[in-house]
């Protein structure tokens, strides 16, 4: 128990700072490190929960002040002015599109928020395939408010792509989701598909 | 890469005979509509083909009568994806872009069922998503049975892209007059050949067939790859069951075959209605006929020798005579002129009559092909014809008679079937009602005479005797009037026309009416060496090792 208790604390990527049932912000583990834009994540506890993240940001501690200019490179800045690293963070925000029970991920949204100082893992290959082994999360994606939807489905499709080890036969099957999803916008679909498979 | 392509979109080997598409719409009337799984490629679907709706209750037999590409976005067809943009159009295959594939349910069973003899119509339509899928062996045989169940089914060929056979119920067959169609070249005098084997090999009916082209009786041309060859006639396969009649025996000693007879005509053996038979081909006009009968009330059996035997300018002085329209009667005597030299034409016979001679081997079940060797044009084919087989109709009449009024099993008479080809020219709808052919159409063998037709232009037969065809076996017409024709009297003919005009333009056809329970489209059975044997005939040497085998036991080793 106390092994995978520090493991959990030596891989986190972040905690949550602010959640919902439907997204959860985390600030960063390490400034500039949060997970990529559309990569699949999870909270652990008693029902883990699992996300997308969609938003990425940067910016100074305080609410109300902002970072100012010094026209130097990072490398002149972290050797004059190491101190203003430390009044930065970086949050990211995930859109929630499943939690885990008993029978492993379920693609509905969890009866409660993960909890705020939870941390953030990113989910293995296996948990990304459950995750995506129907065009469920792209409904998510679709349906959640203020998410650059066509991105975040093109980088999520190629991860849970990528899981799949680039298997055409899934990513066509996808598509046809895809293609129902946004009600035959074909233009959409054509743009969509041919970002996937560049 | 491109295999994985392949695959994904509508792969053709995918042949597992499973699941072709599901039902989505459909009316009782038009016939239902299924969309195709997209993993099948819609070339892979064939207009004809058999397949079955598996319905809740009912499995519905059907054939395939159009397909169309249809798409659900417009756009998709303005701005259709680029050829290298695989991905794309494997992801709109099957859901954007789709293939609708209308089938008309022709057949309804319900599981477990049999066919039996009068099959009953459709009367309902499968449900929602019921799934087609590709017929499979025992359906084939449960609906058209089997030559192994009964003497009644004839094999006649296969579904498209299948193996078993599909048969004719023979028994049906021969209840009714019926007809074989195509236009040239698509196979209709193998096809006639084939249905007139079934008849003889299953003693069905006696068969008189009027041989215009000399490729029934022995030995017919066959087109091929790689030259021409020839094929066994019937004389060949059935021997002694067969007899050969000739009008022009010399031609066929030519091609080194002895006719068992030979057929002459006198002048008093043609009556006024052969004539009327002859109104388009001498381009008689209608008061041609009434002309004839004034010379045949004066004349009776012997109008035709007296007109025949004046000379020009006597003609009209003779139509004075007899009261009738002079310049009529002169051009229907100039036309009939050309009676005269045919070589057939006797003034009286030596030996017996034909059509005695006929009916005798007709008593006795045997088959006859009267061969008109070098006598190929139409006016010695249609006067011949009409003669025989107007008198030897007048004696089923009497037969007939005789046994419904003693009900005798005995006297009953054998059913006979007569082949004419080029039908068109004996039933056309200016004479049909006045000749015998149509006659014998029209009266559904009540006095067990009905016509085999055999042409390449329906549309120029009368409609009623059209519609009077009991089974009609057509193979490829293009005609647009002629596929019209074909389908006259044919309910929910709609789906049929466009399967018509896709059939190959050799060896398929399309088999509908009293004989099936369904129409269906085949491919003929082959005409060879395996057909004869499956007839009882025997290949070259077994013919020799029999008759070494006789010979031994004959006369010892
Ligand atoms: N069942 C079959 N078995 C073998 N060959 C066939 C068969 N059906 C058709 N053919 C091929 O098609 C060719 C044409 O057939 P056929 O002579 O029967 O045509 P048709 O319709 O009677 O033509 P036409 O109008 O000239 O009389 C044959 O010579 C033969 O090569
Ligand atoms: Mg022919």
């Amino acid at each position: 128990m106390a092994l995978t208790q520090l493991d959990i604390s030596t891989e986190y990527i972040g905690e949550i700072v602010e959640s919902s049932t439907s997204q959860f912000t985390s600030e960063s583990r390490e400034l500039n490190g949060a997970p990529p834009f559309g990569s699949f994540v999870k909270t652990l506890g008693a029902l883990p929960v699992y996300g997308l993240v969609f938003n990425v940001c940067t910016h100074s501690i305080e609410p109300n002040r902002r970072a100012t200019a010094y026209g130097l490179t990072e490398q002149e800045l972290r050797e004059e002015q190491p101190q203003i690293f430390e009044l930065l963070k970086t949050e990211f925000e995930a859109v929630i599109i499943g939690y885990g029970d008993d029978r492993g991920p379920q693609q509905v949204l969890p009866p409660q928020p993960p909890g705020i100082h939870s941390f953030v893992f990113p989910c293995t290959e296996s948990e990304i395939k459950a995750l995506t082994n129907s065009g469920d999360f792209l409904r998510s994606i679709l349906c959640g408010n203020r998410l650059p939807a066509d991105d975040l489905i093109i980088a999520s499709v190629r991860n849970a792509w990528a899981a799949r080890a680039s298997d055409m036969p899934y990513l066509v099957g996808i598509g046809k989701d895809l293609c129902r999803l946004i009600r035959d916008d074909y233009d959409r679909l054509s743009s969509i598909m041919r970002r996937i498979s560049q | 890469m491109n295999d994985l392509w392949n695959n994904l979109n509508g792969s053709p080997n995918i042949q597992d005979g499973g699941e072709i598409g599901v039902v989505t719409q459909g009316s009782l009337t038009e016939g239902v509509e299924m969309k195709l799984n997209p993993d099948r490629s819609v070339e892979d679907v064939k207009a004809g083909k058999f397949v079955v709706i598996e319905g809740y209750k009912n499995q519905f037999f059907s054939m395939i009568t159009d397909l169309s590409l249809d798409a659900t976005n417009p756009e998709i067809l303005l701005y259709p994806p680029r050829e290298s943009d695989q991905l794309l159009h494997s992801v709109l295959n099957g859901a954007s872009t789709y293939v609708t594939v209308a089938l008309r349910p022709m057949l309804m069973l319900e599981q477990g069922e049999e066919v039996v003899d009068e099959p009953r119509p459709v009367k309902t339509i499968p449900s929602h998503f019921s799934k087609v899928v590709e017929a499979e062996e025992e359906d084939v045989s449960r609906v058209f049975g089997s030559e192994e169940k009964d003497d009644r089914f004839f094999n006649m060929g296969t579904p498209l892209d299948m193996d078993t056979p599909v048969c004719i119920n023979l028994n049906r067959f021969v209840e009714r007059s019926n007809g074989i169609f195509g236009k040239t070249g698509t196979g209709k005098s193998f096809l006639t050949r084939l249905v007139l084997c079934g008849l003889i090999k299953n003693k069905k009916a006696v068969n008189l067939i009027f041989d215009m082209h000399n490729e029934y009786g022995f030995r017919a041309m066959k087109e091929g790859g790689q030259g021409n060859s020839f094929v066994k006639g019937l004389k060949q396969l059935f021997g002694n069951q067969v007899a050969l009649f000739s009008l022009d025996p010399e031609s066929s000693r030519q091609r080194g075959i002895q006719p068992d007879h030979e057929v002459y005509i006198t002048y008093d053996q043609i009556a006024v209605e052969d004539v009327i038979a002859l109104q388009d081909e001498l381009q008689l006009n209608p008061t041609a006929s009434e002309s004839a009968y004034l010379v045949y009330a004066m004349y009776k059996n012997r109008w035709l020798r007296q007109l025949l035997s004046l000379d020009g300018p006597d003609v009209e002085q003779f139509a004075e005579d007899i009261g009738a329209n002079k310049s009529s009667l002169s051009a229907l005597h100039r036309k009939l002129k050309r009676i005269e030299n045919f070589p057939f034409m006797v003034n009286s016979l030596n030996g017996a009559d034909a059509v005695d001679t006929m009916m005798d081997y007709i008593d006795r079940g045997i088959h006859i092909v009267l061969e008109f060797g070098r006598q190929t044009s139409m006016l010695a084919y249609l006067l011949v014809a009409n003669i025989l087989s107007r008198r030897i109709h007048e004696q089923y009449v009497t037969k007939s008679e005789k046994f419904y009024a003693s009900q005798n099993s005995e006297d009953q008479p054998r059913p006979l079937v007569i082949t004419i080809e080029e039908a068109h020219k004996f039933l056309n709808p200016a004479t049909a009602r006045q000749t015998i052919f149509g006659t014998i159409a029209r009266e559904m063998r009540k006095y067990y005479v009905s016509l085999l037709v055999v042409d390449q232009r329906p549309s120029g037969i009368d409609e009623e005797v059209l519609s009077q065809l009991g089974t009609k076996i057509t193979a490829l017409l293009n005609d647009e009037k002629d596929i019209q024709g074909v389908l006259t009297g044919v309910s929910n003919a709609s789906g049929l026309r466009s399967v018509l005009a896709s059939l190959d333009s050799k060896q398929q056809a399309l088999v509908f009416g009293h004989a099936v329970p369904m129409p269906v489209v085949i491919k003929t059975r082959d005409y060879d060496e395996i057909f004869y044997k499956a007839m009882g005939d025997l290949s070259d040497e077994e013919r020799m090792e029999k008759a070494e085998a006789a010979s031994a036991a004959i006369f010892g080793d």
